[in-house]
């Protein structure tokens, strides 16, 4: 795992390839520490300010089994104290200094950041070295978070009827793949957590070889060198647990749920389909799907909304997406609302017709340009948020992309094809899909 | 590991107030406008402020301006709807409208290359909407559904209930989004109405920032709202009593209950506001860092989230809190924020609760000026709460002033127990998405 020839690697400008088009911001720096930690630096000096985030490659599919939500517990963990900096310090020291702090988890990953002055960011790299070798797991700090954890999970989705069908629709997807699993984990499972599980985890997936730093904002990349060599270049390789590579098993048919519930008051319908990746794609399908799934149902003027709502009026809301940043399968995803009185098996019929359509007939010139418009317009957004920027490039460099996948993704985006954008939608495969029909219970 | 503990006792000093210099654009008498030049990243950012929002609901309308405000970008001119969305994402143009209490806020955003073609569009939606009936019928649908679904949410159950009982009668008490009666009620002649009177001129604020020029964009934004009437708004009645003391529940089956509760608040206008803010900041504003946090949370284990904030609205202010906990803990959960509120009430803040209060909030100030989009956004909201260009300024030197006994005296004011108006949705006693995925950025509440 260790990537360090020397003390450190050499410092390389990752968009060297188009300098002439990156002049006005957007460049970016990568290097790495001899303990293997990865290290990317976006700078932005519009403001005396700097966001720090600090991604692990662990995430809900390494919840020991039996033990769902465990990544997610342990996130919070991490704010429990170590012995130098112990209790609630260190959200307390970043906010005295003016900053913010949280962190969050996904199937893949799980990032702490914090959002600060930029000479306070030796604090925040203190603070974070600290804390990935010293925390402190009590057995009173494990149990009163997890009834913390169990809060938040009834928050999230047990109050939220759409939110429990998206989980049940989850687990028949991906089959016994972890993406199947709540990344907040199951309430029976959740029980389970203790000391015992929590320093295991700790120690099998927290070291520096299991980091990737992003530092955005008012810095350079030999500050943020100087810096990281101080406060992380201590800290010791440690053998890592082996990632498990799991199977997406393969599924025969569609799965279908009908969910009735009291607490739902308005029917929903929402289907997902299995679909490969960033990671796992063919070149160019990935980019396919997105920009399908934009010109199929990204905003008011796809061919969705402007079928099923403008034109047909069978719903009040239809939208589609693609979520492409996982290491392993990606998912494709459908959503419509229907308008009072229509029934969802004939949304769904209209539905699979407006899919048909886009399996058959190549979107028109302007669909495409207005599609890929706002795709990569998007890009240029992100450039305004030391925080998204920080977020896009960690997200992929975690799930196995490279800073040079992120910075041509605007052309690989241009160059999809009007044929590319129906063969991805001729590609959703019905056996790959799970469809929910949420239903309301009972009377009003 | 000695130097990280220098560095943690180590407070904040002095900080720049903000990175970006604030400039005045002159736009006639009428309308204030806000600017911050930065070319880093080519986009501009607007808000847009109209001195009328739910507040100014017709008595037997509630939901007209939110309906107005959702109706915006629905046709105008010669487009109907569907070419009006055309035009926006043919520019990757995003552009919201939403009404607050005292204003419709209207935020656009486009690559710098289209900010004409943004305020073209703007203009074309403020002077000539069209309010067709079909997307009247659609949008009308759709604020419906959201209405029924929230219906059964213990959080959106409880803060209507709160705010209703809280103004007694005031239209400040209604839900933004009105209630299904009255949104099925409103009519095309309803929106023509409430657009004419407060989509003007008199009392409009304005605040862009990003990558255009100051003899551009004062060019642009004249051309763009010289044509808005300059009709004078009235502003809403005077609010009577607030409150309604007590615990009142709305039964709800639900595996976790929601409460909302709340005090009056401290006006904008008034001295003690900046102590109040910092009062609240160290009762339950302050994220993880608050006492409420500290006590329901990290101590017992209650809830994912306690928190309460300070609204400042044109007539009256509030303090509001939520927390939500499982249904055989809401009692213990209530008591606690009850005593730990009678405790800061009675005896104020440690000198190092203030100290960090205030090293938080001026250190942090300068996060908001970080973005263009959160540029516009900050200022809007300064705009819209009165405040002169100056206080970008002057703000940190406002917070560093506050005294303890400053703190003391807004804590007794704003923190009485026995006034609190608590609802609670829910039975107490009885009964894939990625968990902080990092979708958006993190909502930041405005900074005072």
């Amino acid at each position: 795992m260790l990537l360090g020839v020397g003390a450190l690697a050499l410092l390389t400008p990752a968009a060297a390839q188009s300098p002439a088009r990156e002049v006005r911001g957007g460049q970016t720096f990568q290097f790495a520490l001899a303990n293997g930690m990865q290290v990317l630096v976006i700078p932005d000096h519009r403001a005396p300010v700097a966001t720090h985030m600090l991604w692990f490659k662990v995430g809900a599919v390494d919840d020991p089994a039996g033990i769902s939500g465990m990544a997610h517990f342990f996130e919070h963990m991490m704010f429990r104290g170590t012995k130098k900096v112990p209790g609630e310090g260190f959200t307390q020291a970043i906010a005295r200094n003016g900053g913010e702090s949280n962190a969050f988890t996904f199937y893949d990953y799980t990032a702490y950041y914090e959002q600060i002055a930029k000479d306070r960011l030796p604090l925040a790299m203190q603070m974070e070295a600290d804390r990935i070798a010293n925390l402190d797991l009590s057995d009173a700090n494990v149990a009163t978070e997890r009834e913390i954890v169990m809060e938040e999970r009834r928050m999230r989705t047990e109050n939220d009827p759409q939110s429990l069908m998206g989980e049940q629709m989850n687990a028949a997807l991906h089959l016994s793949h972890p993406y199947g699993r709540p990344v907040v984990g199951w309430m029976e499972e959740l029980r389970h957590i203790d000391r015992a599980s929590a320093s295991d985890f700790y120690r099998r997936h927290y070291a520096p070889n299991n980091a990737i730093l992003v530092v955005a904002g008012d810095v350079t990349a030999e500050d943020v060198r100087v810096m990281a060599q101080k406060e992380y270049g201590g800290l010791p390789a440690r053998p890592l647990a082996q990632r498990a590579e799991n199977a997406h098993p393969p599924r025969l048919t569609e799965s279908r749920l009908r969910i009735t519930r009291d607490d739902a008051k308005v029917p929903v319908f929402s289907r997902t389909y299995r679909v490969p990746s960033y990671a796992t794609a063919q070149p160019g399908r990935a980019e396919a799907l997105e920009t399908m799934a934009q010109a199929l149902g990204g905003d008011q003027t796809s061919l969705l909304y402007r079928v099923l709502v403008e034109q047909r009026k069978l719903a009040t809301e239809v939208g589609a997406s693609y979520d492409g940043y996982r290491r392993d399968m990606g998912e494709f995803s459908l959503y419509a609302v229907p308008r009072p009185g229509v029934t969802l098996e004939n949304l769904e019929r209209a539905l699979d017709e407006v899919l048909a359509t886009a399996a058959r007939t190549a979107p028109t010139g302007p669909d495409l340009d207005r599609a890929k418009t706002q795709l990569i317009a998007a890009v240029t957004f992100r450039r305004d948020s030391q925080y998204q920027m920080a977020s896009a490039y960690g997200q992929a460099l975690t799930i196995g992309l490279t800073v040079d996948d992120v910075n041509a993704w605007p052309q690989r985006i241009r160059a999809v094809s009007a044929n590319a954008v129906r063969s991805a939608a001729a590609g959703l495969n019905r056996a790959e899909s799970v469809t929910g029909f949420l239903l309301p219970g009972g009377g009003k | 590991m000695q130097r990280l503990l220098a560095i943690l006792l180590l407070a904040l000093t002095a900080l720049p107030a903000t990175a970006a210099e604030v400039r005045n654009i002159d736009l006639g008498k009428q309308a204030q406008v806000w600017f911050v030049e930065d070319h880093t990243v080519p986009i501009v950012s607007f808000s847009v402020s109209l001195p009328g929002g739910s507040a100014h609901d017709p008595r037997t309308k509630p939901g007209l301006a939110a309906i107005t405000a959702a109706m915006m970008d629905e046709g105008a001119g010669n487009l109907n709807s569907a070419a009006f969305h055309q035009a926006l994402a043919a520019k990757a143009i995003q552009f919201s409208a939403r009404a607050e209490r005292d204003f419709t806020v209207i935020s656009v955003s486009s690559l710098a290359a289209d900010a004409g073609e943004a305020m073209r569009l703007l203009q074309l939606a403020l002077t000539r909407p069209r309010f067709d009936n079909e997307p009247l019928a659609r949008v009308r649908a759709s604020i419906i559904q959201s209405l029924e679904q929230d219906a059964a949410e213990p959080g959106q159950v409880a803060a209507r209930a709160f705010m209703r009982d809280f103004f007694n009668g005031h239209p400040y008490g209604h839900a933004s989004n009105g209630d299904v009666a009255s949104v099925n009620a409103v009519t095309q002649a309803d929106l023509r109405a409430f657009a004419k009177g407060h989509w003007v001129k008199n009392g409009l604020k304005i605040a862009v920032a990003g990558d255009i020029t100051q003899a551009a964009v004062t060019r642009l934004l004249g051309q763009t709202f010289a044509p808005l009437p300059g009709t004078a708004v009235a502003p809403p009645r005077d609010v009577g009593r607030l409150g309604r003391p007590g615990v009142h529940i709305v039964p709800m089956n639900v595996p976790q209950p929601a409460a909302v509760f709340g005090l009056p608040g401290i006006m904008r206008s008034d001295p003690d506001f900046i102590p109040g803010y910092v009062a609240n900041y160290i009762l339950g504003g302050g994220g993880f860092s608050s006492r409420l946090m500290d006590e329901v949370r990290t101590k017992r284990g209650l809830t994912y989230g306690v928190s309460t904030s300070l609204n400042p609205y044109a007539k009256a202010s509030v303090m509001i809190g939520q927390v939500g906990t499982r249904a055989n803990a809401i009692n213990q959960t209530l008591q606690v924020v009850r005593q730990t509120m009678t405790d800061f009430a009675a005896q104020g803040p440690t000198q190092a609760e203030l100290d960090d209060a205030k090293t938080y909030l001026t250190g942090s100030f300068p996060l908001a000026f970080a973005s263009n989009t959160g540029i516009a956004a900050q200022l809007g909201t300064f705009q819209r709460q009165g405040l002169d260009v100056g206080y970008v300024v002057r703000r940190n030197s406002l917070i560093q002033a506050v005294t303890i006994e400053d703190v003391r005296r807004a804590a007794r004011r704003l923190f009485d127990p026995a006034r609190l108006t608590v609802i609670v949705a829910g039975s107490p006693g009885g009964g894939a998405k990625p968990v902080d995925k990092p979708a958006a950025p993190p909502a930041k509440p405005p900074q005072p």
